[in-house]
């Protein structure tokens, strides 16, 4: 019996926290850009400073709440394109509970102080192990499903899903090499990285900017290839160009992370050769834009009665627009200005919150009536938390540039005998309105999320899910 | 006709966008009449405003730009606002062939020019520029030229209103990606020694 049918439940429960830590990653968020504007909200506690509730807050957005949607979508994209159930569930089970307790082990020892200082790789080493655990687990589940599969064809969308979860694997693994300095008489909680001085600093950033390569990007891109065709009711516009797209964007990406580092110790030779393989890295980046946007092109009608396609459309757009930006911010004469500045912090955010957010978003409304095998509560709602969304980004976007070039002309203005013309806490001062209106962005942004949290319980109150039996004969896809 | 367009698209938008439809003139007459003058308003307000009027951060002194500077950036900026609108009037059209409606270049420089019209005339505010103050200013000004980019392409490019959405959002992601490459070029620039030069 339960041979015949999907296993559904672990994608539930990953859909469900998907939401949840959506809510508080990006609470956290507008808490502390909230305390940028007004340092009086640390409140005079170690726990609650900025530096301990940053790397929450990235880890949050980008852990909890990206992972779980990328673990959601995982499963369940594998199991709909090779029309088989999860292979091991039991498995499966284990990289949720196990998931969930890594991010609760993060939400502890952040505010504790317990850090590894390495950006995007805070966890200290035994939360370190426990993610390879779950994450070679994760790998089990998804290439045995594929293994098993009932369908010939490997649809391109778990290409880019295998690709996330090979590439986080040898990321997480070689980044986090470290020793406790128990073994020196020091903590067990406190460990340096076995790489040294500016190797440590490459190191870190060849796994920083491939997290944002193939976590943010692959993962996500591989749920583009599959709910925009679905929900758009359309084949991919051009699944040759979705294969070019894929291997050359992982063979790109690999080379791009030197450019975190330009005008460092690093040699410079490697930044220029960071830079240029960033700039290349737009053709396959539009390349897969211009592949999603022209699979919605002739879904015209269905925009009108759809948000769920807006959100889609959307964040497709500010894919291109951030992977446009990120290539002109690499080049080293613009990274000499841009860089240290909150121009950075605006990228990020147009990716993070244009694309990540809105496509997960889109996923998520696609999903979980799916899942629960309910309508939707309100659509009225969705499209409310489409416009809040869009609201809050452009404000947050927009704001951070005029505050990053800001930044960038007031360091380095000089008078005329060669002097500062400002000192640093100037440049502090003159930031107060846009993060302000930085501040106002987010909180509205939040505000769109705690709207679909509440149209998603409407729509899952009372259901009673049942598992979806696979097409068979498996003949198509 | 300029200024009654202006008035037009400010109080009755959707009748003022027919009105702009149906009006035919050659391309460089188009560019002559609705952007030279228009893409003046920011350029000569800036160069007053930094040069007389000076600005203020934090807790120091008013701040300047030396004539020659302001001057070179007022230009440098009035020709890229004048390259920008027909950069855009260049692409919509292109678009506009792929969405299925070819148009005439010059129908679609003046719609790019007066999409555009509420960021021209709030450049006015950089008579003083004081920079949260022209922010406050400018959003609003933002949010108006995007309802107009999103009331306008359904009828000046006479397409249903589906079809016009994903057109206008089209022409949005296009402008967002203008605006980060004329940052990258600006700073390129500044990168090389054309920076402002600032007096006390």
């Amino acid at each position: 019996m339960s041979e015949s049918t999907y296993f559904d439940k672990v994608i539930r429960q990953f859909a469900i926290m998907t939401i949840v830590w959506a809510f508080v990653g990006m609470a956290v968020g507008v808490l502390i850009a909230a305390q940028l504007a007004w340092p009086a909200l640390n409140f005079d506690l170690p726990w609650t400073t900025f530096s301990r509730l940053r790397p929450l807050h990235t880890n949050a957005v980008i852990f909890a709440f990206g992972g779980s949607a990328l673990f959601a979508s995982a499963y369940y994209i594998v199991q709909r394109t090779c029309h088989v159930r999860l292979f091991l569930p039991g498995l499966a089970t284990f990289t949720f509970w196990g998931w969930q307790a890594i991010i609760v082990a993060a939400a502890i020892s952040f505010p504790l102080g317990i850090t590894t200082s390495k950006e995007y790789a805070e966890l200290e080493w035994p939360i370190d192990i426990a993610i390879a655990v779950v994450w070679v687990a994760f790998a089990i589940v998804f290439f045995g499903t594929i293994v098993k599969r009932k369908v010939e064809h490997i649809y391109v969308a778990n290409w880019f899903l295998g690709s996330l979860i090979i590439v986080v694997a040898m990321l997480h693994i070689v980044n986090s090499m470290a020793l406790p300095t128990a073994f020196f008489g020091g903590s067990w909680f406190k460990s340096y990285s076995l790489f040294v001085g500016a190797q440590d600093a490459m190191v870190q950033w060849w796994y920083g900017h491939n997290a944002v390569g193939f976590f943010l990007t692959a993962g996500f891109l591989g749920m583009m290839y599959y709910f925009i065709p679905k929900q758009a009711e359309r084949p991919v516009y051009s699944y040759r160009l979705s294969v070019v797209h894929f291997w050359s964007l992982v063979f790109t990406y690999i080379w791009a992370g030197p450019h975190h580092l330009h005008y460092t110790a690093l040699p410079d030779w490697t930044q220029s050769l960071g830079m240029v393989f960033s700039l290349i890295l737009l053709a396959p980046s539009w390349g897969g834009m211009i592949n999603g946007i022209m699979t919605l092109s002739g879904a015209w009608e269905k925009l009108r009665s759809d948000p769920i396609l807006r959100f889609l459309v959307v964040s497709v757009s500010f894919y291109g627009m951030s992977t446009f930006e990120g290539p002109m911010m690499s080049i080293k004469t613009v990274n000499s200005l841009s860089h240290y500045t909150d121009w950075t912090i605006g990228h990020v955010h147009a990716g993070a919150l244009g694309w990540n957010g809105l496509v997960t978003f889109g996923a998520m409304y696609y999903l979980i009536p799916k899942l629960w095998n309910k309508q939707l509560y309100s659509i009225k709602l969705v499209e409310v938390h489409f416009w809040t969304s869009t609201i809050g980004i452009v404000l947050y976007i927009a704001s951070m540039w005029v505050a990053g070039i800001m930044q960038g002309l007031m360091w380095r203005a000089v008078n005329e005998d060669g002097t500062l013309t400002y000192s640093f806490v100037e440049s502090l001062q003159a930031m107060y309105p846009f993060y302000m209106v930085r501040f106002v962005g987010g909180a509205i942004f939040v505000l769109g999320i705690v709207i679909m949290m509440y149209n998603l319980y409407k729509t899952i109150a009372g259901a009673r899910a049942a598992d979806v039996a696979f097409p068979a004969p498996a003949t198509a896809h | 006709m300029v200024i009654g367009h202006i008035i037009g698209l400010l109080s009755s938008p959707t009748a003022e966008w027919e009105k702009i439809r149906d009006e035919v003139c050659s391309t460089s007459a188009c560019i002559f009449k609705h952007v030279v003058l228009m893409a003046a308003i920011p350029a000569i307000s800036g160069y007053i405003g930094t040069t007389q009027v000076g600005w203020k951060i934090g807790a120091s002194g008013l701040h300047y730009l030396s004539n020659e500077s302001a001057g070179m950036i007022a230009i440098l900026t009035y020709l890229a606002m004048i390259a920008g609108i027909i950069g855009m009037g260049a692409m919509i059209q292109w678009m506009a062939e792929t969405y299925g409606k070819p148009q005439s270049l010059s129908r679609c420089v003046v719609f790019a020019a007066y999409v555009a019209t509420p960021l021209f005339l709030i450049g006015v505010m950089l008579f003083y520029p004081i920079l949260w103050l022209n922010m406050l200013l400018g959003l609003p000004a933002v949010a108006y030229s995007v309802f107009l980019l999103y009331s306008g392409i359904p009828i000046v490019m006479e397409m249903d209103k589906e079809k016009g959405f994903l057109f206008a959002s089209s022409v949005l992601g296009l402008g967002l990606v203008a605006m980060v490459a004329i940052l990258a070029t600006t700073v390129i620039l500044w990168g090389y020694g054309f920076g402002p030069q600032l007096t006390h």
